[in-house]
């Protein structure tokens, strides 16, 4: 009997055991239903932990299945969430720094895979740490921030697995993650921290993306070059590379390409499948998905800018009009003051506060009389404009 | 040429030629050309003398309130650096003979301000830093004694003079208007500055010394 910890029951547990559905018969392997050249799509929103600096998540297109709806039978997609914490000050025993100290972390949550993971980071969770680190250490600008750290932790709440779930069911030993799901997690694992490190407000020279290129085998078939594979798609993956691409300066801060190239080019087709048509299809993977992220942040600095977001629902309600009513008079009057439009000159001084008061109101929900009168100012004014446009 | 409304790290924002790289933008020199460095709204100024170039900057932005823990405030999750010259709001935690261990509560921007009218921001994190002994007055220093300028929980303004050591910043409160601006007596009672070297106890009376801030 250990006293110093909690003890389990006295009578001891057996975990339940789900019956296999599959019933032994195995599946046919999901097939890649888009193009060669074409990613799958990504979900990116950054912004969405309050207790960080900065935070993304990431997530990729579920693959269509052809199976039954069953739980067991989904083929896993990646999930990953990103916090950035920092820059803050180093602890007490760090020697001195001029730069940034970047440390990265990638954790699998237990449930992230069919095989549970444990809670001491693994070899393959250092590794894609360490992979991490190059991509990012790139990109940062350390100078601007000295004698500070930034912790960039990842954790992956759902990793890719070679195969379906339904074939590891059958017995397919092969299935788990630490193969060439890895690469895809490592593309993720970039691709969400560069999102985040944008959040944080870190300075960086560019937004890095990460992108995956492998060459696959289909039976009876020439070797491909594919982009962003998904590892039970394919039959027989030969090699893959996946890099960290900064595309304004059109440099490479991270490479890891695993496989055997040389046995892939054994020339079939007329595309060359050297080390180099990898890392250029890795580039082109990485270009496409760099939409995405500009799209991301762009999103989520208009939501920073836009700062006091105004609840025109509540204006509205305290002055009798319509929410959406609220919201274009509240532009119009913005649009006017900006432009500095010289009919709204004149009342510029009188503008100001008013929007001002908006702002409060948001904030203070229960000062709806005060808002109305300072409304009533508005009101005046938006209707001068009206009738001068 | 007209500035994107938006910026994200590596947008080009124009040629070096016409404009100086500033705060949240980079000079790549291969290309010579001004990038952003963080996400925002990029703004420029106009040169202040005949002759130099508008300066690019791209201004730091706030999490939104809506995540942000406390709303409608400036605080937030992201720290602002000190640097050596900006003037910062700190709290006395520890008084040696040969210093005084201060922790970094607020950072301002700019010198000569002194904290007034600037916008501050409120650190996430405390920064460590110290006032030596020969830094917390300007004249008479080597008859300074420590213990007759500061107090544990004094709130001091001071101007960052060095990126120090390993762990502290080094400050000054070698000027009139920096030194203590808020202190508590040892009865516990707020006090109110009366000369440059004391604070008084308005419930016991007593004086106590101090390296008092001269008030705006």
């Amino acid at each position: 009997m250990d006293r110093r910890r909690v003890n389990g029951p006295p009578g001891g547990t057996t975990p339940p055991c789900y019956a296999s559905t599959s019933s032994g018969k195995t599946h046919p392997s999901s097939k890649r239903t888009r193009g060669a050249n074409e990613i799958r799509k990504i979900f990116l929103k950054t912004g969405l932990t309050p207790s960080a600096s900065g935070s993304a998540y990431f997530e990729l297109e579920t693959p269509p299945t052809n199976h039954s709806n069953s739980l067991t039978n989904r083929t896993p997609a990646l999930k990953l969430t990103c916090t950035v914490h920092g820059p803050r000050p180093l602890p007490r025993s760090a020697p001195f720094s001029p730069q940034l100290l970047l440390s990265t972390r990638v954790k699998f949550a237990p449930f992230a895979a069919r095989q549970r993971r444990g809670y001491i980071p693994d070899s393959s969770e250092r590794d894609l740490a360490a992979h991490l680190e190059t991509a990012l250490r790139g990109v940062l600008i350390g100078e601007r921030w000295p004698k500070s750290g930034v912790d960039v932790v990842i954790t992956v709440l759902e990793g890719e697995e070679d195969c379906p779930w339904h074939a590891l069911a059958a017995g397919n030993q092969n299935g788990r993650t630490g193969g060439w799901g890895m690469m895809s997690i490592l593309s993720g694992c970039i691709t969400v921290a560069s999102a985040a490190l944008t959040d944080a407000g870190i300075d960086c020279v560019d937004v890095v993306i990460g992108g995956v290129a492998a060459i696959v085998r289909q039976p009876a078939a020439p070797a491909q070059l594919v982009l962003d594979p998904c590892p039970s798609d394919h039959e027989e993956i030969i090699a893959a590379c996946v890099i960290g691409y900064l595309q304004s300066r059109d440099e490479v801060t991270e490479t890891w390409a695993k496989g055997n190239i040389t046995a892939s080019s054994d020339g079939m087709g007329t595309t060359p499948m050297g080390f180099d048509a990898l890392v250029d299809q890795a580039v082109e993977a990485a270009v496409a998905a760099r939409r995405v992220l500009v799209e991301a942040i762009r999103e989520g600095t208009e939501a920073k800018i836009q700062g006091s977001q105004i609840d025109f629902h509540a204006i509205g309600a305290a002055l009798n009009i319509k929410e959406n009513a609220a919201r274009m008079r509240f532009y119009r009057l913005r649009k006017a003051i900006e432009e500095g439009e010289p009919g709204a000159t004149p009342t510029k001084a009188a503008t100001t506060p008013t929007k001002r008061k908006k702002d409060q109101a948001n904030s203070d929900e229960g000062s709806a009389k005060k808002v109305k009168d300072e409304e009533v100012v508005d009101e005046a004014e938006g209707g001068e404009e009206g009738e001068g446009n | 040429m007209s500035l994107p409304d938006l910026a994200y790290p590596g947008l080009p924002l124009g040629p070096s030629s016409s404009y100086i790289p500033g705060p949240g933008t980079h000079l790549h020199l291969e290309s010579s050309t001004i990038h952003a460095s963080i996400a925002g709204r990029p703004t420029f100024t106009p040169p202040t003398a005949k002759g130099s170039k508008p300066t690019l900057s791209i201004p730091r932005l706030l999490p939104s309130p809506t995540h942000a823990p406390i709303p409608s405030s400036n605080v937030s999750n992201t720290n602002t650096l000190p640097t050596v010259g900006s003037v910062v709001l700190c709290r006395v935690t520890r008084v040696k003979s040969k210093q005084v261990d201060v922790v970094i509560l607020v950072v301002y921007g700019a010198e000569g301000k002194f904290g007034r009218g600037g916008e501050g921001s409120v650190c996430a994190d405390e920064w460590q830093a110290v006032i030596r002994k020969e830094d917390i007055r300007a004249t008479e220093k080597e008859k300074v004694v420590t213990a007759e300028g500061f107090r544990v929980g004094d709130v001091v303004r001071g101007v960052v003079i060095s990126l120090g050591d390993q762990s502290n910043y080094y400050l000054t409160t070698g000027r009139n208007e920096l030194g203590v601006i808020m202190a508590k007596s040892e009865a516990g009672n707020k006090m109110y500055p009366i000369s440059w070297k004391e604070f008084k106890d308005p419930v016991t009376g007593e004086t106590e010394r101090r390296k008092v801030a001269k008030p705006f």
